[in-house]
């Protein structure tokens, strides 16, 4: 393991997801502010957190039972909508002053529905949108896409609590957001380092706060925190056995991380729903296009869903996972999908075969529950396939260790 | 206006460019593999399998002979004018096929027999219209080989029925079949490995099975196939076996389980090769669910040189200004379906499809009406199945069809002036089918009926979209088409919010006045399984009967018939404290059976 000296704000910043309605979710609305709820990407995050508005990424922290969502949703649907909906049951998204969801995917689509069906929050101005996003990216998608945020969000806000949805304050919000993307990216590059200064379960938290809190509330504390990085005095060399990048769906537990590199392997990129790829690149505007129509545009080519059926989307996805590999000097891929995630499941079987045979990446294919942290499963397929990487470090050394 | 004649005489001309050296390479190796399974084959087992099935017959033969002896005069005229009602006794465990056709009663099974013989008929002249290549499919595809108990399905989709509803399912299954079979012989014709017929693959636009089909209406010079359907789908609802190898080798190579057997199907027809290769290109679509939509990367990967169109439709479907964006993308289709073939969209021949979708729409409404009131007369499986086919498949196309229409709709109305029973002396409840149902027990609705006297009256795959289609103006006509296809099967009720398949439950419950809901359980459905529990919660607040009854689609193994039943069974004596119609239907074996 690394020895590197624990950043200073490391134990605050995991308290903050220890709870969806954290310490600064609190205090800024306290403040005043109003706290809208999402999951997906295909909401652009930047459209929450316009005027008196903040984004709160969902997850569902330190879940336990999901008994009662299982009732409701049978016990073959995806666990992390059924954590959501138990969350939601036990009155934890209470707090939440509107939702905004998206019909992507069925399963998180009915999380949203739940919701509604079962009066989950009671706020008098509380609204749950249902957002249609394309499958493919053509001029008349990206009209199509424009026109649903204009409709099924943002007159929401507007309505609901008189938002201010214009130009000016979009601009407003992206560049607070640019800032957030500049920071993380930032520390994350540094992943690319042969001894970095920043383990991957230090970058999976820091990068899951900027989704779960008020950007302005931890905008100092990010600051503060890159600097710390960048002097940090380093290990003599380098902690792990192997560099992993992971792609795939939804992640939101940095003890998933923590268990791979306990297992030896660093995790040099996150390419997957929550991660910083796709989420954290910084928004470029233009002044001679609607802005609008250029966030949508940034969302829908940035994502990396699988739901995006087009070939070039289809095409991108590996190209995506071969450069982050690449870049990141990794030694393997670890293909992962939530347990009965459709999407993922198909995405995984196939590009798992295409990334070992066509770009000759070394492959973990793994689908795992939503609460991972105990299983000892996981943990052996990751020990051995730390082993499997190495030895074929070695092989390629010809022998020599 | 000449009429037009379908299919298009054309496509049936079009020359087959057979490899022969390719067949014979081909012939040596399932010859090769015939030897091995004959020298492999237990000959003793197969001696003692065959006189224990003689002594089968000899003991049934004397049991049905005893139970005639036992008979009052009464009971064997009956018999004889009504024909048996123990079905059960059809059944034999560990047999394939039933052991013999059901007798039901001099008129019926004369009927029946007709009808059976006018099915091998068009079965040989339509296969006779190109046969080498049609009998060479076999060759190549075990899919193809199910076809040959084409026979055994209608008859299990007809089973104990009498007099107009048996008239009216053989229609209507007769169409399903003479589609079937005209596809099957131009499948085999375009197959590169083949008929390999180079000049009709040019005019061949393959779509997704899941895609309907109307888009084709306006091409008359082009042949629109249904890709998968006959390799995959139909043949699912034919013999129950015939999916398991496609999910074997989808799951082996990695696939998880618990993935819809449908998409999960057709990728594992693409990884062990049991599609035809063919047409000139492909249009994928997004529909109607999250599998579906994944399915389209597998057939990339397999055909990487077959251009492709992904249609893809809004899925909050209700939204009025999704409309338009839906529209656009029929038009960009249509566009790509013109470039890639050379043909022009023709809106004349659209219209004219669409006059007689509307027409065929307006014949569904009315057996709707009929089945609403105290009399239903067109109920069971031939009916769900060719609702569905015509919907989403033929719409209107084929102009042979209205003939069919109104066929039935003549025997229905006269049956209803009758005051007919759909199933003579044994309705006692009124059902509803909720949810997507088992494909390798497409009789199912057949079976309660039978049973339990349920008589299923409606499914919600048959309660799609019923507008009128535009006819006349063409902007309007873009925008119904696509208001049609974000409707079609499945999608209408799983997409675009629960209340779509909850609420509108609890209102079709109310329209069609029934007793009993059967809620169908796909185990990998994850659309419904997503509402288990709210339909459950309602159900009861509203006092419905609803039974669960778990199934896996394709996957027999996962769930049996015999286990589906069992369900029913249990429901029926416990809660309802119902007594079986026929008690012989109640506990029989049919794992195997076609």
């Amino acid at each position: 393991m690394y020895h590197l000296k624990d950043l200073k704000h490391l134990i605050y910043f995991e308290q903050l997801l220890e709870e969806a309605n954290n310490e600064l979710v609190q205090q800024a609305q306290a403040e005043g502010k109003l706290a809208i709820g999402y999951t997906c990407y295909h909401i652009p995050e930047v459209l929450l957190n316009l005027g008196e508005c903040f984004s709160v990424r969902l997850r569902a922290p330190r879940t336990g039972s999901i008994d009662m969502a299982t009732y409701y949703m049978s016990n073959y649907t995806c666990e992390f909508a059924r954590a959501l909906v138990e969350r939601g049951i036990e009155g934890g998204y209470n707090f939440l002053d509107g939702l905004a969801g998206v019909d992507a995917c069925s399963m998180m689509n009915r999380f949203y529905e739940h919701f509604e069906i079962l009066k989950m929050n009671e706020k008098p101005k509380f609204f749950v949108t249902h957002v249609d996003v394309p499958f493919k990216i053509e001029d008349y998608t990206v009209r199509q896409y424009v026109k649903q945020m204009r409709v099924r969000l943002l007159k929401y806000m507007e309505e609901n609590y008189g938002v201010d949805t214009s130009d000016e304050a979009i601009r407003k919000a992206v560049e607070e957001h640019n800032e957030v993307c500049r920071i993380i990216s930032e520390i994350g590059e540094l992943r690319a380092l042969e001894n970095p200064p920043v383990t991957g379960y230090e970058f999976h938290v820091l990068n899951l706060v900027t989704y779960c809190c008020p950007k302005y509330l931890i905008l100092p504390k990010l600051r503060e925190t890159l600097e710390e990085i960048k002097a940090r005095a380093l290990d003599p060399k380098p902690w792990y056995r192997a560099r992993v990048a992971i792609v795939g769906s939804e992640i939101d537990d940095p003890s998933l991380t923590k268990m791979i590199e306990e297992a030896g392997a660093f995790v040099v990129s996150d390419r997957y729903c929550y991660g910083s790829t796709p989420g954290r690149e910084p928004i470029a505007l233009r002044d001679d296009e609607d802005v609008l129509t250029q966030i949508v545009r940034h969302y829908m080519t940035t994502s990396e869903c699988a739901r995006y059926i087009s070939d070039e989307k289809v095409q991108q996805r590996r190209d995506t996972a071969d450069a982050l590999a690449k870049k990141f000097h990794a030694d393997g891929i670890i293909y992962e999908q939530m347990k009965f995630c459709d999407y993922w499941g198909f995405e995984r079987a196939l590009v798992s075969h295409i990334m070992n045979e066509e770009y000759g990446w070394p492959v973990l294919s793994i689908d795992r529950p939503y609460n991972a942290r105990t299983s000892g499963q996981l943990r052996t397929r990751f020990q051995a396939f730390v082993e499997s990487l190495e030895i074929k470090r070695i092989q390629k050394q010809g022998g020599k260790q | 206006m000449a009429k037009a004649k379908y299919p298009n005489p054309a496509f049936w001309r079009e020359k087959d460019h057979i490899d022969w050296k390719a067949q014979a390479k081909n012939l040596k190796e399932v010859g090769g593999i015939i030897k091995d399974m004959v020298k492999e084959t237990d000959w003793r087992a197969v001696g003692a399998r065959w006189k224990g099935n003689l002594l089968a017959t000899r003991d049934r033969v004397a049991d049905e002979a005893k139970a005639v002896a036992g008979m009052t005069h009464a009971e064997r005229v009956d018999l004889l004018l009504h024909g048996e009602k123990h079905l059960g006794r059809l059944y034999r465990s560990g047999c394939m096929a039933t052991v013999r056709r059901e007798w039901r009663g001099v008129g019926d099974t004369a009927y029946d027999f007709y009808e059976w013989m006018r099915m091998w008929g068009m079965f040989l002249t339509t296969f006779g219209r190109d046969l080498l290549p049609a009998l060479n499919s076999t060759l190549y595809y075990r899919w193809a080989i199910s076809y040959f108990c084409a026979h055994s399905f209608m008859d299990k989709n007809t089973m104990g029925q009498r007099g107009s509803a048996l008239r009216m399912s053989h229609l209507m299954i007769y169409d399903i079949f003479r589609y079937v079979a005209e596809n099957l012989v131009f499948l085999s014709k375009c197959d590169a490995r083949n008929g390999n017929a180079t000049e009709l693959n040019k005019k061949v636009v393959l779509f997704d099975e899941m895609t309907m089909g109307q888009i084709m209406a306006g091409f008359p010079d082009l042949l629109g196939i249904p890709y998968q359907l006959l390799p995959v789908f139909l043949v699912s609802e034919v013999d129950q076996l015939t999916c398991v190898p496609y999910i074997d080798a989808i799951e082996s190579f990695g696939l998880p389980a618990d993935t819809c057997p449908v998409p999960s199907s057709e990728c594992g027809a693409i990884v062990i090769d049991a599609l035809p290769h063919m047409g000139s290109c492909f249009i994928s679509s997004s529909m109607p669910c999250d599998g579906s939509t994944m399915a389209s990367s597998y057939m990339a990967r397999r055909f990487p040189d077959l251009p492709v169109f992904h249609l893809t439709f809004p899925v909050r479907y209700e939204y009025e200004e999704t409309v338009e964006d839906a529209a656009e993308d029929i038009k960009h289709c249509i566009r790509f379906i013109e470039e890639k073939t050379g043909a022009k969209w023709s809106w004349d021949a659209y219209f004219a499809a669409m006059k007689r979708f509307n027409r065929e729409t307006s014949f569904e409404l009315q057996k709707w009406e009929v089945n609403q009131t105290p009399y239903p007369q067109i109920i069971g499986p031939c009916y769900e199945l060719f609702r569905k086919w015509n919907y989403e498949m033929d719409g209107g196309i084929d102009p042979r069809v209205m003939k069919t229409f109104e066929k039935v709709n003549k025997i229905m109305l006269r049956a209803y002036e009758r005051r007919e029973e759909a199933w003579r002396g044994k309705m006692k409840y009124r059902g509803i089918v909720w949810s997507c149902p088992a494909h390798y027990y497409a009789n199912f609705s057949n079976w309660i009926a039978n049973c339990w006297g349920v008589d299923i009256l409606v499914e919600m795959e048959s309660l799609n979209f019923t507008r009128p289609m535009e006819t006349e103006d063409t902007e309007t006509a873009l925008h119904d088409l696509a208001r049609l296809y974000e409707r079609m099967v499945m999608r209408r009720h799983t997409n675009g919010g629960y209340h779509n398949v909850v609420n509108e439950l609890w209102r079709q419950c109310e329209i069609w006045k029934v007793d009993l809901i059967i809620m169908y359980q796909n185990v990998a459905c994850k659309n419904m399984a997503t509402l288990q529990g709210i339909l459950d919660e309602q159900a009861r607040q509203k006092n419905y009967h609803m039974i669960w009854i778990e199934h896996d689609l394709m996957d027999p193994r996962t769930v049996s018939r015999r286990a589906m039943r069992g369900k029913v069974n249990e429901y029926m004596r416990t809660v309802m404290g119902a007594e079986p119609v026929d008690p012989s239907l109640v506990e029989f074996e049919d794992d195997t059976t076609w």
